[in-house]
C-alpha cells in the first residue's frame, strides 16, 4: 500500500508534531491508530506519549535520551516500513439514547433552521454508524464522524452553560456524548442514561478511537430504568 | 497531615503531571511553575517530581499535626510561621502544632509549600494533580486534611545551586513557531514580536491577552494542543495554553512557548506586559 504524505514539525523542546495533509476519513484514522501502535511499540524507551487527532499525532518524547532530529528520522523510517502492530480487537458500541424534548433541549430549533421533522433527525442518528475519531476537550469525549448532511449545524455562537452528562450533540459533520456536566456549544438532541468515563477503571473510557457507535433510540421509561442501574449496566457490542 | 484552616483563594496539590492519557481527553495538569515546584522539592531532599501545594495569590492558613521540614517557594505571600515572619527558598523545621499562615502574594502568582517526603494525597491515574471529574477535590477547603509521611531524618543537603530555579520575571516569553504561524499575513507576523501584550483574564486553562490582532487563517481542524500554545482565535484574541488546558483544539496555534517561558508566565499576574521572542 502507498503510504501517504506526512509532515514533521518541532512542537517544542520536547514534542514533534506529525501532520497528514489529507482529507479526512476512516482510511486516515486506520493509519494513524496503526502507525501510532508501531511508535509505541518500538519506541517505548524514550516515547513519553503520543497524542491522535483527526489528521495529525503529536509524539511527546524524552529530550534526555534523543535529539528531535535523530527522533524524525526514526519516525521516518518506522513509517516506511508500513508495518502492521498492535491490532487490537475493534468493537462496534450500542449505545442507548433518549431523543425526549426533556433531554433533546435542541432538537426543535434543528428541526425547524434544516427543515426536517424531529422524528426524521432521530431515525438518521440512528441509522448511521458512526466513527470514533479521537478524544479530547473533556475526559472521555467521543468525536464521532460523520452526520448525515440533512443534520449539519454551526455550534452555537454562545456555548450553554450546563449541559447534563451523557447529552448527545451535533456540531458541523460531527456528534459528540458529553461524559460530564459541562459548558458546551453542540447542539444537544438526547441524553444517553450510561456512563462515558469511570475514573476507577483501569480503562477509563470503554471505546477507543478506531471503535464504532451505533445509537439505539429509547423511551423515557427505558432511560430511567437504565439510570437507575446505571453502574452495573453493560454496554452491548460487537466485535468488528 | 496538615490542617486547612483559612483555605485562601486558591490551593490545589499539584505534582510534575498526569502522563500517558492525554489520547482520552485527560490534561497534563501539574504545577504550573514546575521550576519552583521543583526547587520545593529539591531543598527538602525529595524526588522532583513530588506532590507540593500551589497557592494562587492569596495564600491559606494551615496546622501542622505532625513535625516534619517544609520550604516555601515561588511567589512572595509573606509566610508567617507561629507569628514569625519566614524565609522563602530555604528548609525549615515544623512541630506539631505549628500554624503557618499566608497571605496576599506581593510579587508573583502562584507560591508553592513543600514538605518532606511530599504530600500524600489520593493518586488517580498515576498522578496527584487536583482536576475536576479526575480528583475527589479540585481546591482546597476549610477543614480538609491532607497526609503527608513522617519526616524521619533531616533532610540532606542539596547540592543543586537554587539560583538555577530563580525565575527571570522580566525577562521575554520564548516561543517556537506554532503549526499554523506560516498561514499569518506579513503584517500580523511582524506585529506579533512588536506588540506589548497586556495579560488579561487567567486561570490554569488559559491565559488571555487584551490586545487582538488580525486573523487571517480560519478554524483548524481538532489538533494536539499542549501547555504554552499560543492560540488566535476567530475574533483575533490570543490565549495562552496552560497546564489545565485540554489536550485538542480547533483554533490555529500560532506560536508554542518554550519550558522555561511556561513557568514565567504562571508567575505573572493581569495587566502585566510580555513580549514574545523567537527561541
Amino acid at each position: 500500500m502507498k503510504r501517504n504524505n506526512i509532515f514533521f514539525k518541532v512542537f517544542n523542546e520536547e514534542s514533534i508534531l506529525i501532520q497528514w495533509n489529507d482529507k479526512v476519513d476512516i482510511n486516515l484514522i486506520d493509519s494513524i491508530i496503526s502507525y501510532k501502535n508501531l511508535i509505541e511499540q518500538e519506541l517505548s524507551e524514550i516515547l513519553i506519549e503520543c497524542v491522535q487527532s483527526i489528521n495529525s499525532m503529536m509524539v511527546i518524547y524524552n529530550s534526555n535520551k534523543i535529539n528531535s532530529e535523530d527522533l524524525i528520522n526514526t519516525l521516518e523510517n518506522l513509517y516506511s516500513l508500513d508495518l502492521k502492530v498492535g491490532e487490537t480487537e475493534k468493537k462496534i458500541w450500542k449505545i442507548p439514547v433518549c431523543y425526549d424534548l426533556s433531554f433533546g433541549i435542541d432538537l426543535e430549533d434543528l428541526s425547524t433552521s434544516n427543515s426536517i421533522s424531529i422524528d426524521e433527525i432521530i431515525k438518521l442518528h440512528n441509522s448511521l454508524t458512526y466513527n470514533v475519531l479521537s478524544m479530547g476537550f473533556l475526559p472521555g469525549f467521543l468525536y464521532l464522524g460523520m452526520n448525515d448532511k440533512k443534520l449539519y449545524c454551526e455550534r452555537k455562537d454562545k456555548p450553554k452553560l450546563n449541559i447534563k452528562s451523557g447529552s448527545v450533540g451535533i456540531a458541523r459533520d460531527q456528534t459528540g456524548i458529553y461524559p460530564q456536566d459541562s459548558p458546551g456549544g453542540w447542539r444537544i438532541i438526547g441524553r444517553s442514561p450510561i456512563s462515558f468515563f469511570n475514573v476507577d477503571d483501569k480503562s477509563p473510557c470503554f471505546a477507543k478511537p478506531g471503535d464504532k457507535i451505533k445509537f439505539q433510540n429509547i423511551s423515557l421509561s427505558e432511560f430511567n430504568q437504565i439510570e437507575i442501574n446505571k453502574s452495573s449496566y453493560k454496554i452491548k457490542y460487537e466485535v468488528i | 497531615m496538615i490542617k486547612v484552616i483559612k483555605e485562601g483563594l486558591f490551593s490545589t496539590i499539584q505534582d510534575s503531571g498526569r502522563f500517558g492519557y492525554k489520547n482520552i481527553g485527560i490534561p497534563v495538569s501539574g504545577a504550573m511553575d514546575q521550576a519552583s515546584a521543583k526547587l520545593a522539592n529539591l531543598l527538602l531532599g525529595n524526588d522532583e517530581r513530588s506532590a507540593v501545594l500551589e497557592m494562587t495569590l492569596l495564600g491559606p492558613t494551615l496546622e501542622f499535626m505532625n513535625d516534619t521540614y517544609i520550604s516555601i517557594t515561588g511567589a512572595d505571600m509573606n509566610p508567617v510561621l507561629n507569628k514569625q515572619k519566614i524565609l522563602l527558598n530555604k528548609t525549615l523545621l515544623i512541630n506539631k502544632g505549628d500554624i503557618l499562615c499566608l497571605s496576599h502574594s506581593t510579587n508573583g502568582m502562584r507560591s508553592y509549600l513543600g514538605v518532606k517526603g511530599g504530600f500524600n494525597s489520593e493518586t488517580k491515574l498515576g498522578s496527584k494533580s487536583f482536576y475536576r471529574g479526575i480528583t475527589k477535590r479540585e481546591k482546597l477547603i476549610k477543614n480538609d486534611k491532607i497526609k503527608f509521611d513522617q519526616a524521619i531524618s533531616s533532610p540532606k543537603t542539596v547540592n543543586k545551586n537554587i539560583n538555577d530555579f530563580k525565575i527571570n520575571r522580566k525577562g521575554d516569553i520564548k516561543v517556537f513557531k506554532g503549526p499554523e504561524f506560516d498561514l499569518l499575513d506579513t503584517y500580523s507576523k511582524d506585529i506579533i514580536f512588536n506588540t506589548d501584550f497586556t495579560i488579561g483574564i487567567n486561570n490554569r486553562m488559559g491565559y488571555n491577552l487584551v490586545e487582538p490582532i488580525k486573523n487571517s487563517i480560519s478554524s483548524i481542524i481538532s489538533s494536539p494542543v499542549m501547555p504554552g500554545t499560543v492560540q488566535l482565535t476567530p475574533s483575533g484574541k490570543i490565549i495562552i495554553l496552560c497546564r489545565d488546558c485540554q489536550t485538542t483544539g480547533g483554533y490555529p496555534r500560532i506560536l508554542q512557548l518554550d519550558k522555561n517561558s511556561i513557568n514565567c508566565l504562571s508567575q505573572k499576574t493581569i495587566g502585566e506586559i510580555i513580549n514574545f521572542k523567537l527561541v
